[in-house]
């Protein structure tokens, strides 16, 4: 005996009629005070189960169905498995706890990995040329407000720009560049890669060097980010991460989205700091390659440091570049 | 008087939530579309009004469409506005062009996917119904440089909700401009009051920060959390009073409607879930989905003056999910 107590609509109406459902002889039938109905059993669609959520039984020619006697309903019709096993995973508690430590590991491997090196994959795709309008700005942007022209000596520039030539061409895979020279009090000694392969390289920082190969470390390591277009895949990555902390934090009100925002900035600089790392071991293996003694690069970065305004201390989790002992150890200068 | 109610609970839900999410990352985003299905049935399935619940039709194929499409503009305008700064205008101008049948087309997926009684619910608007407010008072709210703004929202909310229906009952809406008004005045003080003591808490602040340097990022940090959580009050009260206002003057056939949310419970809401998903690492989201729903559940109301026997839509055509997911993605709020 296959029958159930269940509500009907017609679907012309929203009007509920309490009904009761026999099926027999290939037969459904939906009996109740003021509904008699009989439809062919096979051609009745079942809504799959969700945790403990009404079921729908939607009938041929139109009207539906509906009962919370999941278990009536279960007896009625067989599921597909798969559709068995989804409602199996979703509602046990070890299926659950098992799935937070794979979803924790899955995250954790995403991030780690797979996404740093599908952005790289992409960003190969990208031609330099594209961040070309990109760095033009930025470089003139930089130039409005922090830097300078340079007041190095034209043969000194000449000199270290043939070094740097000289140095990228061990290198085989060496990027495009444009080695850009700049005084700047504000920012002080230092050396960066912008978009397209801008490399800008301080006044300070070449008086800060005690040899030429010191300058030559700091740029080799900037022709890294060159290389590994640091810019393009921080780019890629950011809109990647975006995306996926969306997708976990999407469900909640707009309010709770600044939720967003802190796990995205901390994953942000992660990417940074890996970043500066595979720039770090680029231009060891250059120096290396050309003969120069890595520890020049932890021996300018020490003296960058230690030079650098004492700013606010960061937690190192926040922090966009990894720790000067760490990379000065890299570079086998301790 | 009629509550909707929540049958469904917190754990229930992460136990869903959670494989879901696993399956999602497996299937590296592609399962999200089936994820959203489940989870959205869950809570349909869970609510009931006047002893009977919520139905979610949505096909997960629709979805992942809609998604993809999302994904892939998503990911040209983030690269693209980047190299290129100067086509943000062309995206702002698509976007604002765009904005009408986006708007229409993803109210009337949503509305037509949802369903009680075994009847659905429909969005009969027109694009074209949509044109002139949409593309008319955005070009005012710049000329008068946001002034128009409260009265945009106010004729924004009246035309989303005026234009939804129960099957082919009509809901109708009159929001009245001035309260609109004077509740984004108040929104506005609250922030530019809190704004205010973060400032001075800064001044502060910052020469304990001289002292004690491995503490100095603290002092940073607190100042912007007073800013955030002004914003979070300025929001939590603009949403209480707005949804408020809009039900209070909402009528169907048969029936009128009541919010009673409070702006302070709202914020305390939001900011309790806001911690709670920070210190989960985010497994806090079910949690947080089920009480902001119970929260807003226990706080409306329909009051049925008039039995009436609601009929179907005799047209109801597949369409599809684009409009919704496009909408989703670029966090634009339709809702009321």
């Amino acid at each position: 005996m296959s029958s159930l107590a269940a509500h009907y609509f017609d679907g012309a109406r929203a009007l509920r009629h309490d009904v009761t459902l026999v099926l027999s002889g290939g037969k459904m039938k939906i009996v109740g005070r003021d509904v008699d109905r009989e439809v062919e059993a096979q051609r009745v669609r079942i809504s799959t189960r969700i945790a403990s959520t009404p079921r729908w039984i939607y009938l041929p020619g139109g009207g539906a169905c509906v009962t919370a006697d999941n278990a009536g309903v279960d007896r009625l019709v067989h599921e597909r498995k798969a559709q068995r096993t989804l409602h199996a995973l979703e509602s046990r508690p070890a299926f659950a706890a098992a799935a937070v430590f794979l979803v924790a590991a899955l995250f954790w491997a995403i991030v780690d990995s797979g996404l740093p090196l599908a952005a790289a994959k992409v960003a190969e795709h990208i031609p330099l040329e594209a961040e070309s309008s990109l760095g033009g700005e930025a470089l003139a942007g930089m130039d409005q407000f922090w830097l300078q022209p340079s007041q190095l000596p034209l043969d000194q520039q000449a000199d270290l720009s043939v070094r740097l030539a000289a140095l990228a061409a061990l290198a085989g895979d060496a990027p495009v560049y444009r080695l850009e020279f700049r005084a700047s009090p504000v920012i002080g000694a230092n050396a960066f890669a912008l978009p397209s392969g801008i490399i800008v390289l301080t006044d300070e920082l070449v008086k800060l060097a005690q040899a030429d190969e010191e300058i030559l470390a700091v740029l080799a390591h900037e022709l890294g980010h060159v290389r590994h277009r640091h810019v393009m895949r921080r780019l890629l990555e950011g809109s990647a991460i975006a995306l996926l902390v969306a997708g976990v934090t999407g469900d909640v009100a707009s309010a709770t989205s600044l939720a967003a925002a802190a796990p995205t900035l901390v994953l942000q600089t992660k990417f940074s700091r890996d970043n500066e790392r595979e720039a770090d071991a680029y231009g060891i293996g250059l120096l290396r390659k050309a003969g120069i003694e890595p520890r020049h690069f932890g021996a300018i970065l020490a003296r960058m440091e230690a030079q650098a305004p004492k700013g606010p201390m960061l937690p190192s989790f926040l922090s966009t570049h990894p720790s000067t002992d760490e990379r000065k150890e890299f570079s086998g200068s301790r | 008087m009629v509550r909707p109610e929540f049958h469904g609970s917190a754990a229930e839900y992460f136990r869903i939530w959670i494989v879901n999410l696993l399956f999602t990352l497996l299937s590296l985003g592609i399962y999200s579309a089936w994820a959203k299905v489940r989870k959205q049935r869950y809570l349909y399935g869970n609510t009931s009004l006047d002893g009977d619940t919520f139905n979610y039709f949505a096909s997960a194929r629709t979805i992942l469409k809609g998604r993809v499409l999302a994904v892939v503009v998503f990911f040209l305008y983030a690269i693209l506005t980047e190299l290129y700064p100067d086509s943000i205008w062309v995206f702002l101008a698509l976007g604002v062009l765009l904005l009408p049948l986006i708007l229409v087309r993803a109210l009337r997926f949503n509305a037509r996917m949802s369903a009680w009684r075994g009847l659905r619910f429909d969005f009969p608007a027109r694009v074209r119904d949509a044109v002139p407010l949409y593309l008319g008072m955005s070009l005012l709210v710049v000329l008068t440089l946001g002034l128009a703004y409260p009265w945009f929202i106010a004729k924004h909310k009246q035309f989303v909700v005026s234009h939804h229906a129960f099957g082919t009952s009509p809901l109708g809406c009159a929001v009245p401009v001035g309260r609109v008004y004077g509740i984004h005045f108040r929104a506005g003080l609250i922030i530019a009051g809190m704004s205010l003591v973060a400032v001075l808490g800064a001044a502060v602040l910052s020469p304990v920060a001289m002292l004690l340097p491995e503490a100095g990022w603290l002092a940073f940090l607190l100042p912007v959390l007073a800013i955030y959580i002004a914003y979070a009050f300025a929001y939590a009260y603009l949403q209480a009073r707005m949804t408020n206002l809009v039900w209070q003057n909402t009528y169907g056939a048969g029936v009128r409607f009541s919010s009673t949310l409070g702006a302070i419970d709202l914020a305390g809401l939001y900011i309790s879930n806001l911690l709670a998903i920070v210190f989960t690492l985010g497994l806090a989201v079910p949690w947080a989905v089920v009480r902001t729903l119970r929260y807003r559940m226990e706080n409306f109301a329909m009051l049925v003056t008039e039995e009436v026997v609601h009929e179907a839509s005799p047209e109801l055509l597949n369409i599809s999910a684009t409009g919704q997911e496009l909408g989703e993605i670029f966090n634009v709020s339709f809702g009321v």
